[in-house]
């Protein structure tokens, strides 16, 4: 018979949030890229970005307060609102 | 074993039919073989917890559960492990079907002479056996699949055909001896310990099972369900219950746990930045510092041997708190916590201040409470540094040997800190400073002043935007300014050995402090 166990977990099951769709191409997109404010990666996604422009996707640019911190809300909606594709840089 | 149906209602089909099944699901009706196929078919996946091809079986096949649910199949996973496991498990490898715990010694893995995991098991509408694939097998679950579309009337996704297509299974619970199956695996085995490491409910030591009532004693008579906040990185809500079973794991006495639930309630505070000090690849821990008379009140040391073993309320305090972070955060060594190295105060770090022996307002009182106050005070720090010092004789040098141990805290050309360094003073250092009249904010000032070098000796490896701005003769201090030096008293009456906390850098984090009520 098994114990009555209090768990340190939180055992809620939360639902699987599903993938935007992929689009075939990237041409045409507004990508939005940004920039977590970890030390060089805004040189990333300088490179990124012209790769992205010379592929015919057009681009902006946004930055999170600090990079050990999640993304403020209402940054996440931003993004969501303003791009089809979005690029997150990790950098060091 | 009963079979799912009677014989009679095959439908014709004159298959074979399955067993039901003896599992726990996470809601409160049965698990039936009949509620399982009522869309009109069923996909039994057997799997385990420890095995990488169930993991590799679960990853793949998860994200089609939903779709496949529409069609009218219901994938449920039955995991040979405890239901805790089992659902967290099933949710860090993005499983969207149901989930089930099949308890030793295993009757359903049993009743369906699963030898190995993963075995998937298809099930018809009428409860017929409809086909089965051991291993992660992609062509096999693709034909699988396909025979369940034609029950159904349905084309069904099918996993990606990508490397691996096909791995062998790992041997099944169910398979070895039932004996020792049962010794081996929690529920039912009698060994409580083992039990914990197998939930994952540890920190690579052992645990006290946290029992409802253990738990209940722990809270002493508090409301259990109190919301304090969602620990990072997992976000899992920290109920004030939930903090009494991380003590009761961390073996704490429930007159701890006022202690501990105050600092609960600092780390989850927002300047601390729990966030970034539970995933970083730094080594920094959270320091708990315990100011004012519950040290006394529950046994705290703040005396010999301060920063070191011996002493259950500051083990097992530090450790509750660093349980919560793991734990009902989710932040897991290797896991969310990404630390490159980490460092043994990770396991709990936790220091009563000795303000009966210190010249000085002690931190609380510095930081606004009153002294007669009881407080709680976290900071995110690394390891600690042992400083030698049994030559000095001004205050001067033993300040100039104090802070210049320090300056290759964070790494040797990283100037200034920003964050706190904590130099934890011992009694007879601070008696040097005591006899000679020093203030607290004298000696910060002092060791503040003391260690800044040029900016073109610092620029060597890793350097700052601050030295790599500065003219070359510009002399760059360690600290951003002097209240980033923090200063606490403690350990034994003899020895000459201070000691300093470099700092967690970088995370914006904020020293917090909470009243213990």
């Amino acid at each position: 018979m098994a114990a009555d166990y209090v768990s340190p977990f939180d055992e809620r099951v939360r639902a699987a949030e599903p993938l935007a769709p992929r689009p075939a191409s990237v041409r045409g997109q507004h990508a939005v890229l940004l920039d977590i404010r970890k030390n060089r990666g805004a040189e990333f996604l300088d490179r990124v970005e012209t790769l992205l422009r010379e592929a015919g996707v057009s681009t902006a640019r946004v930055t999170k307060e600090i990079f050990s911190k999640p993304a403020a809300l209402g940054l996440i909606g931003e993004i969501a609102l303003g791009g089809g594709l979005v690029v997150e840089a990790l950098a060091d | 074993m009963e079979p799912a149906r009677k014989a009679d209602s095959t439908g014709g089909r004159g298959g074979r039919l399955v067993p039901e099944l003896t599992v726990r699901g996470t809601g409160p009706a049965a698990v039936t073989i009949a509620g399982l196929t009522a869309g009109g078919g069923a996909l039994l996946v057997f799997v385990s917890e420890h095995c990488p091809t169930s993991a590799l079986a679960l990853r793949r096949l998860g994200p089609l559960c939903q779709d496949w649910a529409q069609a009218g199949l219901t994938a449920v996973a039955i995991f040979e492990d405890p239901l805790e496991v089992a659902i967290r498990t099933a949710r860090r490898l993005g499983w969207s079907g149901q989930v089930a715990a099949d308890d030793p010694p295993y009757p359903a893995s049993r009743a369906y002479r699963v030898a190995a995991v993963p075995t998937a098991v298809l099930v018809g509408g009428d409860g017929v056996l409809a086909g089965t694939v051991t291993g992660w097998d992609q062509p096999g679950l693709a034909a699988l699949l396909g025979e369940a579309g034609q029950l159904l009337g349905a084309g069904l996704a099918v996993p990606p055909a990508t490397e691996p297509l096909r791995k062998p299974g790992c041997s099944a619970k169910a398979a070895i001896d039932p004996e020792l199956a049962a010794a081996m695996s929690g529920p039912g085995g009698g060994d409580e310990p083992e039990e914990m490491f197998e939930r994952g409910w540890t920190d690579g030591l052992p645990v006290i099972p946290p029992t409802a009532e253990r738990v209940e004693a722990m809270l002493g008579g508090r409301d259990g369900a109190e919301p304090l906040g969602l620990v990072p990185p997992a976000m899992g809500e920290a109920t004030l219950e939930r903090v009494a079973a991380c003590a009761v794991l961390a073996g704490c006495r429930p007159a701890y746990f006022p202690v501990v639930a105050a600092a609960a309630r600092a780390v989850l505070d927002p300047a601390f930045n729990l966030h970034g000090q539970a995933v970083t690849t730094q080594p920094a821990g959270q320091l708990v510092v315990v100011n004012g008379p519950v040290r006394e009140a529950i046994g705290l040391n703040s005396g010999m041997g301060a920063l070191g073993p011996g002493f259950r309320a500051n083990l097992t305090i530090g450790r509750a708190v660093r349980l919560l972070v793991s734990l009902t955060g989710g932040a897991m060594p290797g896991a969310m916590d990404r630390a490159t190295l980490g460092q043994m105060g990770k396991l709990g770090f936790c220091v009563a201040e000795d303000e009966e022996g210190s010249p000085w307002e002690p931190l609380h009182v510095e930081r606004g409470f009153e002294a007669g106050q009881s407080v709680v005070t976290v900071i995110g720090s690394d390891a600690p540094l042992s400083i030698s010092d049994h030559r000095s004789r001004t205050p001067e040098d033993l300040a100039y040997v104090l802070a210049w141990a320090a300056a290759s805290a964070w790494s040797t050309n990283w100037w200034p800190l920003a964050e706190p360094s904590v130099f934890v003073i011992c009694p007879e250092h601070a008696q040097m400073f005591r006899a000679a009249g020093w203030s607290k904010q004298r000696l910060r000032q002092a060791m503040f002043d003391e260690v800044r070098r040029p900016a073109r000796l610092l620029r060597r490896g890793e350097t700052s935007l601050t030295v790599q701005a500065a003219d070359p003769d510009e002399l760059v201090p360690k600290w951003a300014s002097p209240e980033a030096i923090v200063l606490l008293v403690a350990g034994g009456e003899a020895g000459r050995y201070s000691a300093v906390l470099g700092p967690c850098t970088g995370m914006g984090s904020q020293i917090v402090s909470r009243e213990v009520t």
